[in-house]
Order: C-alpha cells, then sequence, then structure tokens
C-alpha cells in the first residue's frame, strides 16, 4: 500500500509536533524547578526538596505544581473584556509554541530506510519565520494587558510591549551578520555551514548584542521591568489566575528555550558537536542549557534598569553598535574574499 | 515551496487546540467563588478608581513608529546579506547609502530627544 | 525662606542652659516668655513663631527635634525641643500653653518644615489646631474619626478606670476579662449620622493639568494619581502613598500613614513605666535593643540613677551588633527595591540570624527582646557570649561588610540608578528634621553618640560617616560607613569589658519615678528615636510619647521624589530604611 505523499507529511508533521510540544512542555516544568533550585544555591538556601525528593531536589515539584495550577479559581475580573482577558494567554503560548516549527534539532538520520529529519518544517525563510512569530509574541502580553483593565497590567503591557519591539530590532540586525557568512535563510543550511567552525568566531560582537537583545526579549533580569515586582506588582500577569496564568508562564519560559536554541543555532554551531560524540540534539540541549544557566545566574545576582536606562540602552548604544556590526562584517568579507 | 510550509499549518492547528483544551480546563476545573471584591481589578488594596484605559504616553507611539521603520530595515538587509557574496562591492555601496538616508533620520530622532523617556 | 544656619560667633555664651536662652529671647522679645526653668521655656502663644524664627536665625537653633503635647486636664501644653547641630548638647524645650476649649496654637512649619507630620500627630491625636499649617489633617487615624484619644477624658473602648498594675483579676473566684467588664458599645463613638455600611471614604479625584501647563509641555499626557499601597510588594509593610504622576515622573508623593496605629501613647500612659519596655520592642522591630536602650536612658534621667560599668558595656554592645544588623538588612532591602532577586538581602539576613542568636541567648527572644531596665540590663551575658560575640566582631562580620560592599557599592547597575537620585540638600535634610544615615547622607556630621554622648560613647573611637550630595548612593554607603564604625566600637567594647554588676539597686518590677519631664533620645540605627515622658509620681507615665525616626523621615519623601521615575520612587523610600511600626504606633 502507497500512500500520497502529502498524507505522509502530514502524518510526519503531526508526530513531530506532538514530540515537540511534549518535549517543551516538560522541559518547561522541569526549568521551573532547575530555576529554583539554581537561585537557592546561588543564595546559599535550600531549594524544593519535598515532593518526590531523590538525593534532596524534588523532582514531582514541577507536577505537584502543574495540577495545582489546573485546580486554581479562575476568575474573569468584572471590568476586564472577558474575550481578550480569556484569548491573551493562548496567543502568548501559541506563538512561543509556533517558533519551534523550523528549528533543527539532530541531522537527518535514516531509520528503517525511511529517511527522518529533525525538524518540523524546512522552509527557505526560517530566520524571518522566527522573527515574525516573536513579533507575534507581544500581541499576547499586550492584549492580556488591555483585557484586564488594570492599571498595572495596563503600563506594564504597554512597557513591555516598548521594550520588546525596541529590542527585537538589534536582536534582527545582529543576526544579519550570520546570514550574510551563512548566505542563506534556511536554518537547516546554515547549522550545516557551521560543521567546521561556529559562527561566534567571526561574529563575537554581533553573538554579544544578540545575547543582550535576547535576554531583554524574554523580560530577564536586568530586563524584567515589564513584571518589575516593586513597581507593577506582576506587570501584565497582575490579574492572571489558574491555568491563565500557567500559560503566561509557560510562554515565558518557552520563550527562554527559543531565544536560547536559537543563540546555538546561528552562533555556535546547533546540533553540531565536536569530535562527533554524542548525538547531535544532546549538543544542542547542552548549548540552550548553557544559555539558560547564564540566565539564571544573572537573575541571582543582578538588580534591574530603570525603564528609561533600558531603552536609551537599546536605541543608542546596541542599534549603532548592530549596524557597525554588520558593515565591519561587510568590509571584511570583501577585503579578505578579494 | 508550498508544500514546505504545510508542517507549519498541521503546527498551528495542534497549537491552538492546545491553547483552547488549556483554557477550556482552568474554566471547568477549580472552584468558583467569585464576590465583588475578588472581582474588582487590584489597585493595592483601595477601590480603583477610573479605568485603567486613558490616554497614555505618545513616547510609546514613538517607539512603535521608530520600531516599524527600523524593522523594514532588517527585512531589506536579510534578502542584501543572503546574496551579499554575490553583490561584492557595489551591494555594499547600495545599502551603505540607503543606511545613510536611514541614519539622517536616526541621528534627528536622537537630536530632538526621541529616546530620552521623562 | 532661608534656612541655612549662621555659625555662632565663637565667645557665645551656653546656648544649652534654658535660663540663658530664655534671657536671650527676653532682649529681643521682652514679654514673649512667660516663665523659664530648666524643665523648659514657656513663652506666649501668639509670639512662638517670631521666638521660633529667632532661635533658628540667630542663636543657630535650626533643628526641631520633637513636637508633642501634654492635656494637663485645665490647659494642653504643646512641647517643643530644639538642637543646635552645629553645637550639639541636650535640646532645649520650648513650651507654650493652649486653652482647654479650642486649643490652638501658631504652626512652625514656617519655619521648621519638620514640624508639618508631627503637628498633624498632635492635632489627630490631642486636637490642637495648628493655625497656620498647609494640610493639617488627622494623619494617624481616619478621616471620619471623633474624639482626640490622647485627652485626658477621652475613653477608649474596653476602658478601664484602675490602670496597671491591677487588682486580682480572680478574687470572686472568676476570672473576668476587661472585654466583659465593659462592653465595648460603651465607649465607642461614631461621627454623627455616620452609617457603617453607607459610608465611602473621600474619593481621590483625578487631576487633570490646565491647558497653560498643556502648553509648556506640547506633547501633552494625562496626569495621573496613583495609589501605591496599603497592599503593594514595595511599600514596606501597609504604607500607602499617593503618587502623582506624569508618564513615569513623579510630580508629588503624599504618604498616608496610620494602617498600623495602634496609639503607642495610650498604651503607654496606661502601662506601668517597666511595663512598657516590651512595648518599645514593637516600634521598630528590627532594633528592639536600641528602641530599649533610649526609652532606658529617658526613664533613668528621671531616676536619675546610671547602671553600672558592666550594664553599660552590654548596652554599648548590644546597641552596636543591632546598628550592624539593621543597616546590613536595610542594605538588601534597598536592593531588592532596586529589582535584585532577594540575593544580597539573603546573604544579610545569614549574618543576622547569627546576632540574633545572640540576642537569644542573653534576652531570651531574637527580634522582642525586652532586656534592658532602669539602671542596667535583665540579665548577665556569659563567657560563651562574650566568645561567640569576638568571632563574630573580629572575623565574620568584618568579612561579610567587606563583602557586600564589594558585591553591592561595585556593581555597574547600582551606580546608574543611584548616583544623583533621591537628591536631599543638606538645608531640607535639616529643615525637615531628618535623622540619622539619612541627615548624615546630606553631609551634615551630626551624631547623638558624639554630640550629646549618652552611655559611654564617649569612651570610643570611631568616625561619623557623611555623604556629599545626599543623594541615594550616599545613603546606601554611609550605613556601609556605619557598619564599619560598629564594629571598630564593638572590638573597643569586647577588649574592655569590666566584670561587676549588671544592675544599680535591687532588681524590682516596680518603680517610683518622681515626678518630672524629661526628653531622652538615643541614636538608633535609623535615626533619633526620642522618647517624651511624664511622670506625675505615680505607677503609670503621666505623658508618653516616641519621636520615630522612620515617621519624621518620611515628611522628607515628597521633596526627595519629585522629578524623578517612578522605579526611583520605591528605592528612594527603601533608603529611607523605614519601619512601619514605628511610622504609625
Amino acid at each position: 500500500m502507497t500512500l500520497d505523499p502529502i498524507v505522509i507529511t502530514l502524518i510526519e508533521a503531526v508526530v513531530k509536533t506532538i514530540v515537540v510540544i511534549v518535549a517543551l512542555l516538560t522541559a518547561f516544568a522541569y526549568l521551573t524547578l532547575v530555576e529554583r533550585y539554581v537561585i537557592a544555591k546561588i543564595q546559599s538556601r535550600i531549594g524544593p526538596n519535598r515532593v518526590g525528593a531523590i538525593g534532596g531536589i524534588a523532582l514531582l515539584q514541577p507536577i505537584a505544581d502543574a495540577i495545582k495550577m489546573i485546580f486554581k479559581e479562575d476568575f474573569w475580573p468584572s471590568q476586564a473584556d472577558k474575550i481578550i482577558y480569556t484569548i491573551a494567554p493562548g496567543i502568548a503560548v501559541g506563538t512561543a509554541l509556533l517558533a519551534w516549527a523550523v528549528m533543527p534539532l539532530h541531522p537527518s538520520t535514516e531509520i528503517f530506510g525511511y529517511r527522518v529529519d529533525f525538524f518540523i518544517a524546512d522552509v527557505n525563510i526560517g530566520v524571518l519565520y522566527l522573527l515574525a512569530i516573536g513579533s507575534l509574541g507581544v500581541y499576547g502580553i499586550v492584549l492580556g494587558g488591555w483585557g484586564s483593565n488594570n492599571k498595572y497590567s495596563m503600563l506594564g503591557a504597554l512597557r513591555s510591549t516598548a521594550q520588546m519591539i525596541s529590542y527585537e530590532v538589534s536582536l534582527g540586525l545582529a543576526l544579519v551578520g550570520v546570514l550574510m557568512i551563512s548566505g542563506s535563510l534556511s536554518l537547516v543550511t546554515i547549522v550545516e555551514k557551521q560543521s567546521f567552525i561556529w559562527n561566534v568566531v567571526w561574529q563575537p560582537l554581533g553573538f554579544i548584542i544578540y545575547f543582550i537583545a535576547a535576554v531583554a526579549e524574554v523580560n530577564r533580569l536586568p530586563f524584567d521591568l515589564p513584571e518589575a515586582e516593586t513597581e507593577l506588582v506582576a506587570g501584565y500577569q497582575t490579574e492572571y489566575s489558574s491555568l491563565k496564568f500557567a500559560l503566561f508562564y509557560m510562554a515565558e519560559y518557552i520563550n527562554m528555550i527559543t531565544v536560547s536554541a536559537i543563540a546555538a543555532t546561528m552562533f555556535l554551531g546547533g546540533y553540531q558537536g565536536p569530535f562527533g560524540i554524542l548525538p547531535g540534539v544532546h549538543w544542542l540541549v547542552l548549548k540552550i542549557m548553557f544559555f539558560i544557566f547564564v540566565m539564571m545566574w544573572m537573575r541571582g545576582t543582578l538588580p534591574r534598569f530603570r525603564y528609561d536606562q533600558l531603552m536609551r540602552f537599546g536605541w543608542q548604544v546596541l542599534l549603532p553598535l548592530a549596524l557597525a556590526n554588520i558593515f565591519i562584517t561587510a568590509l571584511v568579507m570583501l577585503v579578505v574574499g578579494a | 515551496m508550498p508544500v514546505d510550509y504545510l508542517p507549519i499549518l498541521v503546527m498551528i492547528a495542534i497549537v491552538t487546540a492546545f491553547a483552547v483544551i488549556a483554557l477550556t480546563l482552568s474554566a471547568m476545573t477549580g472552584p468558583r467563588r467569585p464576590n465583588p471584591t475578588k472581582l474588582s481589578p487590584y489597585e493595592s488594596g483601595m477601590p480603583p478608581f477610573g479605568s485603567a484605559r486613558r490616554r497614555f504616553s505618545i513616547k510609546y507611539y514613538l517607539t512603535a513608529v521608530l520600531f516599524i521603520l527600523f524593522d523594514i530595515e532588517i527585512i531589506f538587509f536579510y534578502p542584501w546579506a543572503v546574496l551579499f557574496r554575490d553583490l561584492g562591492w557595489f551591494g555594499l555601496s547600495a545599502m551603505g547609502t540607503f543606511m545613510l538616508v536611514l541614519l539622517i533620520g536616526y541621528v534627528y530622532v536622537w537630536r530632538k530627544g526621541g529616546f530620552e523617556w521623562d | 525662606m532661608s534656612v541655612t544656619a549662621p555659625v555662632a560667633p565663637p565667645n557665645t555664651p551656653n546656648y544649652n542652659d534654658p535660663q540663658i536662652v530664655a534671657e536671650q529671647i527676653k532682649t529681643k522679645y521682652p514679654d514673649a516668655v512667660e516663665s523659664s526653668s530648666a524643665q523648659g521655656i514657656v513663652v506666649q502663644s501668639d509670639q512662638l513663631r517670631e521666638v521660633a524664627r529667632y532661635l533658628h536665625d540667630e542663636l543657630a537653633f535650626d533643628y526641631l527635634n520633637n513636637v508633642t503635647s501634654v492635656d494637663w486636664q485645665d490647659r494642653f501644653e504643646v512641647v517643643y525641643n530644639l538642637t543646635s547641630l552645629e553645637r550639639g548638647g541636650a535640646p532645649i524645650t520650648l513650651k507654650v500653653n493652649a486653652a482647654r476649649e479650642n486649643p490652638s496654637v501658631p504652626s512652625l512649619v514656617p519655619v521648621f518644615r519638620g514640624a508639618d507630620f508631627q503637628e498633624r500627630e498632635v492635632y489627630d491625636l490631642m486636637g490642637i489646631r495648628f493655625e497656620g499649617h498647609p494640610n493639617l489633617r488627622r494623619i494617624l487615624l481616619w478621616d471620619g474619626f471623633e474624639g482626640y484619644p490622647l485627652r485626658k477624658d477621652y475613653k477608649e473602648p474596653y476602658y478601664e478606670e484602675e490602670k496597671k498594675p491591677f487588682g486580682s483579676r480572680w478574687d470572686k473566684g472568676h476570672h473576668v476579662i476587661a472585654e466583659d467588664r465593659n462592653p465595648w458599645h460603651d465607649n465607642v463613638q461614631y461621627p454623627s449620622n455616620f452609617d457603617a455600611v453607607a459610608y465611602k471614604p473621600p474619593r481621590d479625584q483625578i487631576q487633570v493639568i490646565d491647558a497653560a501647563q498643556a502648553a509648556a509641555m506640547r506633547l501633552r499626557t494625562d496626569k495621573i494619581v496613583l495609589n501605591f499601597g496599603p497592599q503593594h510588594p514595595s511599600t514596606h509593610g501597609v504604607l500607602r502613598l499617593r503618587v502623582t504622576l506624569e508618564g513615569e515622573t513623579v510630580r508629588g508623593v503624599e504618604p498616608i500613614v496610620g494602617y498600623l496605629h495602634r496609639n503607642h501613647d495610650k498604651i503607654g500612659e496606661r502601662n506601668t513605666f517597666v511595663g512598657n519596655m516590651p512595648y518599645t520592642d514593637r516600634l521598630d522591630y528590627f532594633t528592639s535593643m536600641a528602641n530599649n536602650l533610649a526609652y532606658a536612658l529617658t526613664v533613668e534621667k528621671l531616676l536619675g540613677i546610671k547602671p553600672p560599668e558592666r550594664a553599660e558595656y552590654i548596652r554599648v554592645i548590644m546597641a552596636e551588633l543591632t546598628r550592624w544588623q539593621n543597616h546590613a538588612v536595610a542594605l538588601g532591602f534597598i536592593y531588592n527595591d532596586l529589582g535584585a532577586f532577594y540575593t544580597p538581602l539573603i546573604y544579610a539576613m545569614e549574618e543576622r540570624e547569627l546576632i540574633l542568636d545572640l540576642f537569644e541567648a542573653t534576652a531570651g527572644s531574637r527580634m522582642m527582646c525586652n532586656y534592658m531596665r532602669f539602671g542596667g540590663v535583665a540579665r548577665d551575658v556569659t563567657d560563651d557570649f562574650i566568645a561567640k560575640c569576638k568571632y563574630l566582631v573580629n572575623e565574620r562580620l568584618p568579612r561579610r561588610t567587606d563583602e557586600l560592599e564589594a558585591y553591592m557599592v561595585g556593581n555597574e547597575i547600582f551606580h546608574s540608578r543611584a548616583k544623583n537620585i533621591g537628591v536631599l540638600p543638606r538645608d531640607l535634610a535639616i529643615n525637615y528634621s531628618t535623622a540619622g544615615p539619612v541627615l548624615r547622607a546630606s553631609g551634615v556630621k551630626y551624631d547623638i553618640r558624639r554630640a550629646e554622648p549618652y552611655s559611654i560613647y564617649d569612651r570610643f573611637d570611631f568616625e561619623i560617616p557623611t555623604g556629599t550630595t545626599g543623594d541615594l548612593y550616599d545613603r546606601f554607603i554611609v550605613r556601609v560607613a556605619e557598619m564599619r564604625e560598629s564594629l571598630k566600637i564593638l572590638k573597643q567594647a569586647l577588649d574592655q569589658f569590666p566584670a561587676g554588676e549588671i544592675m544599680t539597686g535591687k532588681k524590682n518590677y516596680q518603680v517610683r519615678v518622681p515626678k518630672g519631664e524629661a526628653y531622652g533620645r538615643g541614636e538608633n540605627p535609623k535615626g533619633e528615636l526620642g522618647f517624651y515622658v511624664v511622670s506625675d509620681g505615680t505607677a503609670n507615665p503621666y505623658r508618653y510619647h516616641v519621636r520615630g525616626p522612620s515617621f519624621i523621615n518620611l515628611t522628607a519623601l515628597n521633596d526627595m521624589c519629585v522629578g524623578y521615575k517612578i522605579a526611583d520612587m520605591i528605592v528612594i523610600l527603601g533608603s529611607l530604611d523605614i519601619v512601619m511600626g514605628e511610622v504609625d504606633r
């Protein structure tokens, strides 16, 4: 029996999507645990060690948290815009997950004589797709803030939007250098081209700009202004409870994984590891873990910027640097290439 | 090829389903004990006054406009970057001219205090 | 209005003597002084402001320590304590009499802006009007409250005729609690036509700027009034700030306090003198040892006794340990307000726990120590305590001080957020009666331990750290420097620690305090903690007033915040290091 290639593609896509989503949700759940544990160690505390503890680490804590979240009261504030208020967390988590459609996870392999690609879609404009989906993520936040009809939510959402779009410019420009070296917008091609040497060697400045912008993009310390507890309580999440709150939280962590994965893919050779040891996906996970650990580390140690300092830094420091990086790359490539 | 985008469509469908299930689940499980105080917007423990949807600072609009400008610039940069090896010096000078025009605007905004938040 | 104090000419008479000051006033205002004694100068109410301005401008009494009032049943008496920061020494006392019916005296806010909250407090609790006060409203009690609780004829709910110490409550074989003896509704008063269900508090109006202002701003945005607190993660307790915002910039801050009010003064009048000691713990619950010390000093002034050597040393050791831990935690909280995720605070807490262990080992309690007594301390310290304390003072605490300084003062983000933020100029700091690190950060070299040395502080060698600009950064590093100075004092005190008694006279649970009044004060970690105690010779104080440094430092908040961003306001509030237990009392 032969199947229509389209049907095969469809079945393949469904399976891969479900695997990726389940993997991401599990990763999110355990990242919360890892974060609590890492921060506890930084602060010389013990950290979570009760629920299903093995070796002093509460391995079942994320599951307990999930169950708690599901059975919490879910309410709609009386002045809220009910529809917008409800769909906002869905948009946030949806866009966060969608970014993973183009992420290459592992080299393509033959399994039972059937070629399996370890990415959901290899579109020829992968980087553009990532940027586009990343921009959509703002909608979840701004709609959540607007729908709540709460002053803290509103201000948090506005700040968040302004911050994210400001740093997105630098984020996008920082990647241009990599594209010039790779000559492709497909993430798979970009990874394959780094089999000899990682892009970070040619693009150190671009890498630093990207990482700073990425931290600002996912609202982590020292750029966590949108949820600045000391001023805005919980920012756009103030009025949310139950699973709706969990979805925002989920979106935030998945975005962390995503920007780390993009950093690994664009600058650190993606699933390519040295010496061919360990299967590819392990390398990608290791690199992602490295970035996430750095973000947690920063959270444990740094105070935050003031809003005007943050905006000024984005527009007056990061943006000119990113532009300069492009032109330096272009000049070096032309002079050395000639 | 359009068929390349088919998996993305599948993913959009599945992700939407996930979001809908999660939101319905949260609405179904859990207790429902609303009271006027609980449902009123949080305002540091005081009765809220006025709507949150008031006019806000013009700076946010300005930032949005700037973002659109520079985002379009990024869109121009990407195909240029991909084809940069083929375009060579000509490509650099063309993009340089384009950048120069943009930079004039950028410097103007800077000088006018468009990046100052106060 | 000029707020600078002219430097007194070199051969001035001793202005710390009220008699001489009274003579000076008489030369200028012949009929202003009613009488003068060591207890204070009584001035005519209608010339009070002139006299105050004369004292401020000519005699350099530039600092208003304390404003309070006493109800003498036939008249009210408003009491002012004034100091010259230049000369130091004990404050002089200025008194004004007011009639029992419709009492009113001129406000001193035009001369001393630090009188603002204090006069409001007197108005609130005693019902004396201050003519010319810019904002004379209730401050600790709610706006609809009726009656003035500190008046002697005010009967609170559960009012009882007898005072502590009570007779036996078991005398008929049954324990009768106060609530049963006096059903509360007998005494509760509501405003006329008060309906608790329908009552709506006066609502804050949203301000819209006028056209001229809008034209000046060109880009018009709404000026909004935002509530910070009482339930807000960064207001250090149940403090409410009514903030006028223009975009992100603060245009005005009005602290609204009183959510924790329990009328500490009135409770003090119904307690015995010793019975008040544990209540002082609850003022600023971070520094209970230092609170105890200030209160003990005040009553000892009335009693005319001095504790033995060993007790003095124990007191100083306790007070300085308190200062170290309070400042360490304050620095951690400032960092929290800057947005750090608790790490510096928890590092500070780690050492604080060790200090609290020492308190627990000695006083039996970690925070509410209730340790000092009149003429000594409650329990002796052991050799083990001294050994542990020496280890802390010589090894752990200096190391942690260096570590905290390296991590926190060296941080670039901290520099960019703290320098030139929340500036309180020297003149304003004095005029606002701010105290402690806030005053010193503005460049005033004033520390009660040096200016009017109490206990045995004159024996130790230590510096008074000061700042230069009075910004957030200065308030931060002044605290770090004070931690170092505390350790210096502790080292000396532990080296000289003598053997001997810890109590003057025999241990007793009841003291008879002779008739009189005294204003006693100590340099608390947060500033000048003053107690004004009037004794009529009975077992209970006739009047008991607390000058809380947190409360009075809050007066300056508005001037410190205007023009800065809302994120800065939070940190500026943090840098005042307030504790609501002391603000609301």
